[in-house]
């Protein structure tokens, strides 16, 4: 411990060193002020100290990105392993107890590990630049609630890492939701390790939120009203603030069951406030969670959407109302979670208004990007493709979301794979769709390159019909009375119909396996495109400038094209999209219209074939 | 709210690092696994790395010009809390908390690593505010 004192000593006294040393720094001992050095001409370091101590938000979301990226792949390996075992009703592949470790980390990995820092890793590359601003409010609590999270990670996995080390500390197996009994009793140290994990993810997030709430306040831009406030940066806001009142809360709650754990008291404890207690702490947390996550992916489609079909996104106001109702009012519905524990009925019966309720904002908004979309001019890119198959799978997510909170239906399938082909088809349908939508199409912002178009539509087909034939048997399944949540399904015959679930089985795993091969057939195209691709020179790869709706992200990298020197000059850039009409070079098309949106392009035509 | 920190007005002068973060991050990480498992040399680590990186991020941000005074703070803070949690375990004055010292009781013992890793921030913090200022910064 000492020795590492001493190497962070080093560390930093290394660090600030280059910094004094910066050209043009002012002398910090004639300036008095500590921080004036800072002042000399921006030179990152290069290197592993560059990305360890960027507090620049692009950087930023960079990191999130790729931390992101790897929490995705580990749980897509968790989880197909556990597919692979449930091809067959009894224990082949793998132990009961491995199965529930997994099953675990994947549940928490995915929520917290890539679904919330995946929309971080956006919302701090683009929210600067959507609004105008210099970068986040606080630069330096942005790094530090980045920095949290590998450690988290680390933490939250740590289960695994010790398998093949003699001690005895194990994975985790309390599933993603912890109830207790379960989560107090069992006495591996790894769920304690798991929790702290969980912790620091949730103070990362606390962090995250405050400053965006504080940048999309007060650093917008000049012309940036509240009025033309892009609808990315409304869902952003309104994601904020759900984290600012729901993440606390998880964060207290753990370290509640940390303590039951291993300092004797009796929060969740039959003879103190009860197992139920953590129930309601936790889904009064876990449904903004699931909000938390939709909503700025939500924001993202309505971006992207209207850029390829030609139109402004219909009824702006009312998604961005019915963003905020969806934001006050899933703080009113947790219960839904907790039909079947036996609370008095008028409450589950007042939970299950709200919740029906919260089907309105969210049908508007279903409709909104269908009228959107109504007589445009649809051109299916990658981006475009995602964002069609996002709605299409909302509307089945949504819609067994709202069969599953009518009670009477509830008790019949909660606890049933019914439950769980409702929550994949918005957690991977919706979610994950969003964000590969998104990432093709900023690709040409964030790497200078051009994706593989022929590979991002294998991608998108695998992915969708991957995810429709998946969740969808997972529903049917539900309807035989499928128990979620177990490694094994060996029951006797006679009592259901075990030959038609084990064919649903195999049918979801070989879904899932279509959704695992689009999965590599992504990274291929990004890692590959990126380090080899054309470079991009045209500033409007999207031809959305024709539209009027060039959004200022877009504006901001025509600048920075142009101070690298590298924009296309008008016959070379231009050339390949002389055919669609890039009648409009107003420099920074529609981007001063009221409700700044965005339009289609149809970029991928032209950007990829020849570069220059 | 931008216009107090110094980079909002110059934001492409300055080479948006800080060393600080990761610092702040290793001593939250540490200072929370050690009070959890009762490893006091993990525990005093990252508290010592809390504090003293806090004092320093809070600097460079211009927030403050000196850190000495915060690290003080920030100790003395500690030092309390320490002494709050070995206060839940017993009653009594002087006496029994020294007894208390010598128990084998875990809570005990964490309240009191608190405790000992704030005393020493706020000591690095009374010492470096004598010598290192009048030192490094005249
Ligand atoms: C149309 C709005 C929605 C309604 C009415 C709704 C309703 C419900 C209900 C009643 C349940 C409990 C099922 C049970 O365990 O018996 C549930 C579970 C769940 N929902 Fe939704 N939902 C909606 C939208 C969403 C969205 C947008 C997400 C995610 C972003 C989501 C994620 C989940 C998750 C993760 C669970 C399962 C939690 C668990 O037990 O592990 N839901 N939903
Ligand atoms: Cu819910």
């Amino acid at each position: 411990m000492g020795a590492l004192l001493v190497g962070i000593g080093a560390f930093l006294a290394r660090t600030e060193n280059w910094r004094a040393y910066a050209p043009l720094a002012g002398d910090p001992a004639a300036t008095g002020g500590s921080h004036e050095h800072e002042q000399g001409h921006g030179h990152k370091p290069s290197g592993i100290i560059r990305w360890l101590t960027t507090v620049d938000h692009k950087d930023i979301g960079v990191l999130y990105g790729t931390y992101g990226v790897i929490a995705f792949l580990w749980g897509g390996v968790a989880v197909l392993l556990m597919r692979l075992e449930l091809t067959t009703p009894t224990s082949t592949l793998i132990e009961p107890s491995l199965y529930n470790a997994l099953l675990t980390s994947h549940g928490i990995t995915m929520l917290f590990l890539f679904g919330t820092p995946i929309i971080a890793a956006f919302a701090n590359y683009f929210v600067p630049l959507l609004i105008g601003a210099d970068d986040m409010a606080f630069p330096r609590i942005n790094a530090i609630a980045f920095w949290l999270l590998p450690p988290g990670a680390l933490l939250i996995w740590a289960g695994f890492f010790t398998i093949p080390l003699p001690v005895d500390i194990g994975p985790a197996q309390t599933s993603w939701t912890m109830y207790a009994p379960l989560s107090a009793q069992q006495p591996n140290p790894g769920v304690d390790l798991m929790m702290l994990g969980l912790h620091l993810t949730g103070v990362s997030a606390t962090m995250g939120a405050i400053n965006f709430i504080a940048t999309i306040f007060t650093e917008r831009g000049e012309n940036v009203t509240w009025a033309n406030l892009d609808i990315f940066s409304w869902t952003v806001l309104t994601q904020s603030g759900l984290i600012l009142f729901s993440f606390p809360l998880l964060g207290s709650a753990l370290i509640m069951l940390l303590l039951d754990r291993n300092f004797g008291t009796t929060f969740f404890a039959v003879e103190g406030g009860g197992p139920i207690l953590w129930q309601h702490l936790f889904w009064f947390f876990g449904h903004p969670e699931v909000y938390i996550l939709v909503l700025p992916m939500m924001g993202l489609v309505s971006w992207i959407l209207p850029k390829f079909a030609g139109r402004k996104l219909f009824g702006f106001k009312f998604v961005v109302y019915s963003t905020l109702a969806i934001g006050v009012l899933s703080f009113g519905v947790w219960a839904h979670h907790m039909f079947g524990s036996g609370m008095d009925p008028r409450i589950r019966a007042s939970f299950m208004a709200t919740s029906l309720a919260i089907a309105i904002p969210s049908a508007v908004k279903t409709f909104n990007w269908i009228t959107t979309l109504w007589n445009g001019r649809i051109r299916l890119t990658a981006p475009m493709l995602f964002c069609i198959g996002f709605v299409s799978n909302f509307v089945l997510g949504g819609i067994t979301g709202v069969f599953l909170a009518a009670i009477p239906v509830n008790l019949v399938l909660h606890e049933t794979y019914y439950v769980v082909g409702h929550f994949h088809y918005i957690v991977m349908g919706m979610i994950a769709f969003a964000g590969f939508g998104a990432i093709y199409y900023w690709f040409p912002i964030v790497t200078g390159k051009m994706y593989q178009k022929t590979l991002a539509k294998w991608h998108f087909w695998l992915s969708m019909i991957g995810v429709n034939i998946t969740f969808f048997s997972m529903l049917l399944m539900g309807y035989l009375g499928m128990p979620r949540r177990y490694a094994t399904y060996d029951f006797n015959p006679a009592l259901a119909p075990l030959a038609s679930v084990e064919l649903l089985h195999q049918v979801t795993t070989f879904g899932a396996f279509l959704i695992g091969l689009g999965t590599l057939v992504w990274l291929w195209n990004i890692v590959q495109s990126w380090a080899e691709g054309p470079e991009i020179t045209d500033p409007d790869p999207w031809n959305t400038k024709r539209d009027g709706l060039h959004g200022r992200e877009f504006a901001w990298f025509e600048e920075q094209l142009a101070a690298d020197g590298k924009l296309a000059t008008t016959d070379g850039g231009e050339a390949s999209d002389a055919s669609r009409g890039s009648s409009e070079l107003r420099s920074d098309g529609g981007e001063a219209d009221e409700e700044q949106l965005a339009t289609d392009g149809d970029a991928e035509e032209q950007a990829q074939p020849t570069d220059d | 709210m931008g216009a107090d920190r110094p980079e909002a007005t110059a934001p492409d002068r300055r080479d948006k690092t800080s060393p600080w973060p990761v610092v702040v991050v290793l001593g939250i990480v540490l200072s929370e696994v050690g009070i959890l498992f009762n490893l006091y040399p993990v525990s005093v680590t990252g508290l010592l790395l809390f504090t003293g990186s806090v004092a320093g991020i809070v600097t460079e941000a211009g927030y403050a010009v000196r850190p000495w005074r915060l690290l003080v703070g920030l100790g003395a803070a500690f030092v309390v809390v320490g002494l709050l949690i070995v206060g839940s375990q017993v009653d009594g004055g002087l006496a029994s908390y020294l007894d208390a010292a010598a128990r084998d009781d875990g809570i005990v013992q964490r309240g009191y690593t608190v405790a000992a890793a704030g005393a020493i921030a706020a000591l690095v913090g009374i010492v470096g505010s004598r010598t290192v200022d009048r030192v490094v910064f005249r």
